[in-house]
């Protein structure tokens, strides 16, 4: 049960809160042990059927030189194997970013804001990442701040080591006014058949009327195990957009819990999917709507194939007190082959009047008709197909607000 | 004497287990058009899936030979290679596929199939303006979806549209003229006219007689009950006009 908690020397075990919060995840997952099909929230993923052996931590940074080249320009933050590179990376001297394990022992607003968004004792890998809590990054991006620049945050692997695990925390916060896009981007490089396993917990802070754009595109490794959880907090005229790509991983979720706090705060979460083989993709979303008037939208589409398994599990929950609100969710998603899967659980929790909410979710086929009309004018079955598949995400693709990021997200897609 | 394009031997085909096409015999030679008329129903449309090779369409006996290849045996893609193009009744729309890539891709696919090569982007889009503006489609209606809020009468002109870029050995026009204007007919009819050479063919189904004034035919064909029932000249076309098929389908009762 407690085989991914080994006994590893991490930074700061002097300062009494960090030492404490570590074994507080350490106990948490111990508790919970790693999810099964009786789990509620995960049991369409299963995650114990994946988590079957060990996984090795590795403190030490590996020494592989690597650099992303996006093709536009960025503010880039390399971590390679799940340790951060500091030669690898460029950063805006506008803001403050210090790598985490240091922001954890020289700082004491950490003691606040770290865990704060996160409930280890519902979310199992949270707490186990909370047990090993050392790497990761730390940016606050203070009043009136606005970056020109996308932050762009790379997650290497190597795939040199032998099942390594990487536990990353992240903590953004975007004071009053503030203002960026930030991109997630999880590659490798060599033997795509290696096994490794990233899990990664961001906590977010959003202000008062300060804006995030959150593009992630996670095209990990087929034989990787990727979790992620981003819990969001947004304050009053604050705002959160995020677009998630999956392509990767034997077995991947991305969780996005999102809060609402303060009156006109507005969040939107979009992600696509796209899988072949017998990959297990997850997008699971919580919007908790807490006061009046706050806004929620989301929109997410797959395309499966193979004998894949997409799962969607979207839940928007309104507070007795948020009355005005509005939330909306839409989740389609295309089987490509007899054998693929989807399953789906949406749920609202309504516990106020006078809102407007609405869910939908739908499965299809491509369509016979469409397909035939491309190859009668001489497309090969595969190219027809393909292009009826960039046809269907395009409407997600389009929730992309910076064309240039939009297009390097179809570039991964065809990739 | 002029080469066979399509030769049809005793095609018998269903869909939904259902026999439509019983029995139909056709050849059409190089530079021949040939009109196919026919009461709703009776499988014209039928006839014209079976030819491209739409999952779907069952061909239970016959031969068809395409250009002295067996038809039969070919993909649907390998059709459209091969030089047969299907101007459809009802053109499906695509939406978020944009007709210059996608046209410019099948226009190379083809290309490539025939041992040519590509047509670059420059050179590709020179074209496409140029047969556009012929057909009264402009550069802003070829950016959109395929067929995606078109008018009848504008799908039916793009159906055209493609036919002049593909340039096909034989294309079948499948009601081109229905739901279009007097003047996009015969905006349609000169577009049609201007693909023929002395090499290709026309198979031409239409309900009405006015698009045989543009496109005219060498013969018209009556379809009823799966198979021809009379050939005649374009003066049949016009006869039909006035008598209508109720005496072919009482012959066949
Ligand atoms: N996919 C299908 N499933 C079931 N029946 C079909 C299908 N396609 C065609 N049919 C039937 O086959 C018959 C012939 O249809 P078809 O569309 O070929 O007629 P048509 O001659 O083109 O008629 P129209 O002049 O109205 O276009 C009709 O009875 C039709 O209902
Ligand atoms: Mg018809």
């Amino acid at each position: 049960m407690t085989k991914l908690l080994h006994q590893v020397k991490l930074l700061g075990e002097n300062i009494p809160w960090l030492k404490e919060l570590r074994q507080n995840g350490r106990d948490a997952f111990a508790a919970l042990g790693i999810p099964n099909a009786k789990t509620e929230a995960w049991k369409y993923t299963k995650p114990n059927m994946f988590l079957t052996d060990e996984f090795e931590t590795y403190s030490a940074g590996n020494s592989a030189n690597y650099q992303y080249d996006f093709p536009f320009a960025t503010y880039q933050i390399t971590f390679i194997d799940g340790v951060f590179a500091p030669n690898m990376s460029d950063l805006p001297s506008e803001i403050e970013i210090i790598p985490l394990a240091e922001f954890v022992m020289f700082d004491i607003q950490a003691k606040k804001l770290i865990g704060n968004l996160v409930d280890i004792n519902k979310h199992p890998f949270a707490a186990l990442n909370t047990a090993y809590l050392n790497e990761g990054i730390y940016i606050k991006i203070s009043e009136n701040c606005k970056l020109t620049k996308p932050l762009a945050l790379v997650y290497h692997s190597t795939c040199q080591n032998q099942r390594p695990m990487s536990n990353i925390r992240n903590l953004i916060v975007l004071e009053k006014n503030a203002q960026t896009e930030l991109i997630e981007y999880f590659n490798y490089d060599g033997d795509q058949k290696s096994v490794y396993f990233n899990n990664v917990v961001n906590e977010i802070y959003i202000g008062d009327n300060a804006t995030l754009m959150h593009y992630k595109a996670q095209m990990e490794a087929f034989k990787a195990i990727h979790l992620a959880l981003n819990c969001v907090e947004i304050k009053k005229s604050g705002y959160y957009k995020s677009f998630c790509l999956q392509k990767g991983a034997d077995l991947a979720r991305n969780e996005s819990k999102v809060r609402l706090c303060d009156t006109q705060a507005k969040a939107e979460v979009n992600a696509a999917y796209m899988m072949n083989g017998w990959a297990t993709i997850d997008t699971t979303t919580n919007i908790e709507h807490l006061v009046a008037e706050t806004f929620s939208d989301q929109l997410v589409k797959g395309v499966v194939g193979g004998q894949a398994k997409g799962i969607f599990q979207g839940c928007i929950h309104i507070e007795p007190n948020a009355i005005k609100t509005k939330g909306y969710q839409q989740h389609r998603a295309l089987l490509l082959t007899d054998e693929a899967e989807v399953d789906v659980k949406p749920e609202l929790e309504i516990f106020a009047d006078d809102v407007q909410c609405s869910h939908g979710s739908a499965c299809g086929q491509l369509d016979a008709e469409q397909l035939f009309y491309l190859r009668s004018r001489g497309l090969d079955e595969e190219e027809a197909k393909a292009m009826l598949v960039d046809a269907y995400l395009q409407e997600v693709i389009a929730k992309v607000d910076n064309e240039k990021i939009a297009d390097w997200i179809k570039l991964l897609l065809q990739s | 004497m002029s080469k066979p394009l399509l030769e049809i031997e005793d095609l018998h085909a269903k869909v939904d287990n259902k026999e439509i096409i019983k029995g139909f015999n056709l050849t059409i030679n190089e530079g021949e058009v040939h009109a196919i008329m026919g009461p709703n129903g009776a499988g014209k449309s039928t006839l014209s899936y079976v030819l491209c090779g739409k999952p779907g369409y069952e061909v239970t006996s016959g031969r068809v030979l395409f250009k002295g290849k067996d038809l039969l045996q070919m993909s649907v893609e390998e059709r459209a290679r091969e030089g047969l193009f299907l101007s459809m009744q009802k053109p499906v729309e695509i939406p978020g596929v944009s007709i210059t890539p996608f046209l410019k891709h099948a226009l190379n696919s083809i290309r490539a199939y025939r041992g040519e090569k590509e047509m670059d982007t420059v050179e590709f889009m020179k074209l496409l303006r140029e047969e556009g503006r012929k057909l009264n489609l402009n550069a802003d209606m070829l950016k959109r979806s395929i067929n995606v809020g078109f008018s009848g009468g504008e799908a039916k002109r793009l159906e055209t549209l493609q036919m002049a870029i593909l340039r096909p050995s034989l294309a079948i026009l499948d009601e081109a003229d229905s739901g279009v204007d007097i003047d996009a007919m015969r905006i349609i009819g000169e577009g049609v006219n201007a693909c023929r050479t002395p090499h290709n063919g026309l198979l031409v189904i239409t309900h009405y007689q006015r698009l045989l004034n543009y496109i005219v035919p060498d013969f018209v064909h009556v379809y009823t009950g799966g198979k021809i029932v009379k050939t005649g000249n374009k003066d049949l076309a016009e006869e039909l006009e006035r008598t209508g098929y109720s005496e072919f389908v009482k012959e066949q009762a």
